[in-house]
This record gives structure tokens, sequence and C-alpha cells, in this order.
């Protein structure tokens, strides 16, 4: 079997454990729904759970965006520059954006320690909103890792957005 | 310094850091972060970006847009595509240039339970492409039509472009799902016509009439039960008053994925995939989000929307002539760089500037009818060089077809989306009409 190299295998997780979320979404969501049309009363709280939930799930998507490259570019006015300088604007750009993947990792464990030590919870529930904030420092984190390591050892192929069927609306 | 020049100064920063390659939604970030720091120090954006990401993020408008995303990719790895255009193909099969209409007919039903352009294209191009070319009709004509037809995924609702406008201008997402029906059949009529044409006035493109169509069985019919159930079910409970978008969304997902299981087509393997490209289309999004607040807290700083509103009611020409000229620049925009996270970034911007002018509408009926013009902006983006994502999708599953000859195949398509974007600006009512119908 081919061996998976330990970045894209936290990465994958990332995305599983988003996937989880989003089922939970879901099927919380359904579970709603059909209480209120049928019997009439609906989960407690469930517009801030789901809330909460893609909080977690949209930061967890993070680090395999960017081992993947989806991280969208526009390559027009580089398209006539050789290889080799385009790939080190490539690194330049992943380097930079690890840059700004660790500030928003630093930045998120401020917010989360001052959400904990003020005790901040949602409207209904009370659920404790520092709770998200510690799902959202590790993919940052990792996010920052990820561009770092592209910006050190370069991309394992050239930056080709437009075969990113995946990565697109 | 003026607001101006200040405004200009992290604007022209941004769009050199986009020519270098950085990704965009960085360039956004790093030089709104300059022009916040160099506004008002260190101390408050370094504050503002603590709680950034979770204001941002944890909301539960935003759980929209991965629902959308992943009830397409439920859609796309269910295999429903090929009952489909089975369907369509029997349908359009009898006229000349039909698996060309076909294409766009089945494109059009996708779009109905898929929210992304670029997953329509490349869903039914994998069906339709191999049918065409084993009936003769020229890669120019084809890739041109299935990239042009992938449109409709967003042209017609649901449209995850139309929720991230919905979102930013806090617009009700159902009514402009409401809104985009009639515009989005046009385009389907209009892509369907130019084909209609084309192969009559250019010769050596499709085939001579199929002398043996397909017949439409009840097989056929049963084929594409599932999507027809599944966008019944959606909007049955949108426009019935069951639940709101954002809950349709997350049945639809639910739907998508039961109708996938029906069709016995859904592996682990690709059920686990779905997850893991929801991730990425939904990361790219909400990364440029988190790009454009900062870039627009930056803006917003300089007052330079307000400026603008007070410049452009000062110069007393027709709001008609303004609605004109920002679709004109973003027709240019979406020629230069990447049309959907452009508009992230200009609709805060322009929003408030449109919705100061008076149309002789309500200003709820302007919000909208701004939404499905900067709709189909973004559509026609998805065409044009240099991003125009659809040709090169299709065209990277169609071997052996050169890339221009994909851009000229879809060229004509641009005359119907250019005579479309000019009616709905002289004619706000057809997108508008469905909505005083349904109130």
């Amino acid at each position: 079997m081919k061996k998976i190299p330990l970045l894209e295998k936290l990465a994958n997780v990332c995305a599983l454990a988003a996937g989880v979320l989003m089922s939970f979404i879901i099927l919380l969501t359904c579970a709603s729904i059909i209480g209120r049309e049928l019997i009439g009363s609906t989960v407690v709280g469930d517009f801030e759970l789901v809330g909460l939930a893609t909080g977690a799930a949209i930061a967890l998507f993070m680090p395999l965006c960017q081992l993947k490259q989806g991280n969208i570019i526009v390559d027009f006015f580089t398209v006539k520059v050789p290889r080799r300088i385009n790939a080190g604007l490539d690194r330049l750009g992943a380097l930079v954006l690890a840059v700004c993947f660790a500030l928003l990792t630093w930045r998120t464990v401020v917010g989360g320690l001052n959400s904990y030590d003020t005790h901040i919870g949602s409207m209904l529930l009370g659920f404790p909103e520092w709770v998200v904030y510690a799902a959202m420092v590790p993919p940052f984190l990792l996010t920052a890792v990820i561009a770092l390591h592209q910006a050190v050892a370069g991309f394992a192929h050239q930056h080709e957005h437009h075969d990113n069927v995946e990565v697109s609306i | 310094m003026s607001a101006v020049s200040m405004t200009l100064l992290f604007l022209a920063m941004m769009f050199v850091m986009m020519a270098l390659r950085f990704p965009i939604a960085i360039a956004m970030f790093v030089s709104g972060s300059v022009g916040y720091i160099m506004q008002t120090g260190w101390s408050p954006y370094l504050n503002s970006m603590n709680t950034a990401t979770f204001a941002r993020f944890a909301s539960y408008d935003l759980s929209v847009i991965p629902l959308f995303i992943l009830m397409g990719h439920f859609a796309t790895q269910g295999g429903i595509s090929k009952a489909l255009f089975a369907f369509t193909a029997a349908i359009m099969g009898r006229f000349k240039g039909g698996l060309a209409m076909a294409a766009v007919l089945a494109s059009a039903a996708f779009g109905a339970i898929c929210g992304s352009s670029v997953a329509t294209a490349a869903t039914i191009t994998g069906v339709a492409l191999p049918e065409m070319k084993r009936h003769g009709y020229s890669g120019r004509l084809a890739t041109g039509t299935l990239a042009t037809a992938g449109t409709l995924g967003i042209l017609i609702p649901p449209s995850v472009p139309l929720v991230i406008y919905a979102i930013l201008t806090e617009q009700n997402i159902a009514k402009l799902f409401l809104a985009a029906t009639i515009p989005g059949i046009i385009a389907m009529i209009g892509y369907m016509l130019v084909i209609f044409v084309y192969v009559r006035l250019v010769p050596g493109h499709a085939p001579e009439v199929d002398k043996h169509p397909a017949k439409l069985t009840v097989a056929s019919f049963i084929g594409v039960a599932p999507i027809a159930a599944v966008f019944v079910l959606v909007f049955g409970g949108i426009y019935g008053g069951f639940f709101s978008p954002t809950e349709g969304a997350a049945v639809g997902s639910a739907a998508a994925f039961v109708a996938a299981l029906f069709k016995r087509e859904l592996t682990w393997a690709k059920f686990l995939h779905c997850f893991y490209a929801t991730a990425q289309s939904s990361a790219m999004i909400f990364l440029i989000f988190i790009g454009a607040d900062i870039m627009n807290s930056a803006l917003a700083l300089t007052q330079i929307q307000h400026q603008l509103v007070t410049l452009i009611n000062s110069w007393h020409v027709s709001p008609m002539m303004v609605m004109g000229a920002i679709i004109a620049l973003h027709i240019v925009l979406g020629m230069v760089t990447e049309e959907l996270s452009i508009v992230l970034l200009t609709i805060p911007i322009f929003f408030p500037v449109v919705m100061s002018l008076d149309f002789g509408m309500p200003k709820e009926s302007v919000a909208i009818w701004f939404g499905i013009l900067i709709l189909m902006v973004i559509s026609f983006g998805m065409l044009v060089p240099p991003m125009g994502l659809n040709v090169y999708v299709v065209n990277g599953m169609a071997k052996n077809v050169p890339l221009s000859e994909s851009f000229r195949g879809v060229l004509p398509f641009l005359v119907s989306d250019f005579i479309r974007i000019g009616l709905l600006l002289a004619f706000p009512s057809i997108c508008l009409v469905l909505l005083r119908f349904m109130s």
C-alpha cells in the first residue's frame, strides 16, 4: 500500500472530523424539522448547536484545502514567466499563507482564553464557546505547518489550479 | 492620507499580490491587514483578530454553504447523471444538434439539485461527452456546450454564489432562489437556441439528424425519478413553508445521499470523497470570506463606501447608468481575475451604492435584482479567460481538444449571455414577477 505522508493523514483526519460535524448538523436539522412538523416540538437550541458545529467544521476544512493547493490563485499574468520563477512565487505565497495562519492560530488561542475566562456560552443551552475556539486552533496550526512545509520543500507538482475540480463552485 | 489614496494604496497592493500568484484570499488578508494597521495601529487590529474567525465561521446561516456543496457532491457521486442524460437525449434526439441540446437540458435539471457550476459541468460532461463524440460532434461544439451548460448549475437554484450574496447582503435566500428561476430558464432556452442556430449556420460541427433516436421508456422515467424527488422535497419544503433554506440544504443533503444509496453507486470510498471534496471547496470559499472581511474592515475604516455613495449621487446620472456601469465593471474584472472572489470584495462596496439609488421600486426588489445580475456576471466569469474554470474542467476531461477550440466553442453562447444580462438590466420584472406572484 502507498505510504501516506503524516501531514496528509492529519489533514484527512481534520476533513473527516468536519464530515462528522456536517453529518451531525444534517441529522440534528432533520430531527428538528420532523419534531416540529409532526409532534410540534423542536430540538431546543438546534440553531446554536448548528452554528457552533459549523464554526468548528469550517476550520477543520482548511488543512486539506491547502494541502491540495486548493486556495485559488490568478495565473493570468504569469503564464509566460519561466516555470522556475512561478514555482518560487508559489512557495513565497505558501510562506505568506503560513504566516497568516500562524497569526490566526495565535489570536484564536487568545480569543479562546478570553472566552474561557469570561464563561461565554450560547444563548439557550449555555454551551461554552471556548470549545469551538479550541477546535479551531489545531486545524489552523496544521494549515500553517502544511503551508510552511510547501514553502520549504516546494510543491509536489506545479500549481495548476484548474485541474483541481474539487475546489470550485 | 486621504480615504481615496489610502484605498487605492491597498487595493493596488492586493492586485499586485494577486498578479504574483499569491492565493487570492491571502492577497486580501495581507493588504487588508496592512490597511487596518495603518489606520488604527497594532493593538486594535490584533484584538479584532481574536474573534474574527469565530465570529465569521460559527454562524447558523453559514452552514447552508457546505450543506449545499455536500448535496451537490452526493448528487454527483450518486450516479444519477447517466439516467438523466439518457432521458434528455431521448427527448431531444430527433433534432439536429439534439445531443448538445440534451446536454443543456440535463445540466439544467442537474442544476436544480446542485448549486455548483463546475460540479455540474464535470458531472454532465462525464456522461454526455463520450456520447457526443461517438455521434460525431466536433470537439469545439461539444466542449463549448458542456462548459456553458455547466453554468446552469448556479443559474438555476440552488446556487452557492447566490447563497453567498444573500449572506453578504442579508437578503432572503428563498426569495433570491425564486427570483433566479425565470432568468435560469431563459438561460437554458437561450443556450438551446444558440445550438439550434449554430448547427445550421456553421456546418460540420454536428451530425445530421439521428435516424434512430433512443425512445422514451418507462425505465428512463424511473431513472430521473430520484432527481425529481430530491428537487420536490427541497423546494416543496422551502416554498411550502415547512422549513428554511438552510434546513432545506440539510434535508437536501440527506435526500441526495439516500437517492445515491438507491442507485447503488455510492461506495465507501466515494462517500468519503464527497466529504473531502466538500471540505476543499468550502475551505476555499471561507478563507476568501476571512480575507474579504479584513479587507472590508480596512475599507470601512476609510469610509470610502460612504464617500462613494455621496460622490455617485452628486453626479446626478441616471440610476440605470450606474447599474450598467457596475455590471460592465464586473464583466471586465471577470476577464482579469476570478469573479467569485472579487465579488466578495466588491459587493460590500457597491451594494450601498446600488441601494442608495432610486429605481422606482422597493429596496428589497432592487437588492434581489442586483443579486441576480451579479449571479449572471459570475457565471459569465466561469466561461471567459483567464479563469474560465468551467472551460478548463471540461477541456481537461476531453482529451485531444485544444483549449483554444473549447474557448472558441463557448463564444456563441456568450452572445446569449450578453443578451440575457441586457434584458435583465432593462426589465427587472423578469426576476421579480415570480416573487410578486408568490406573495
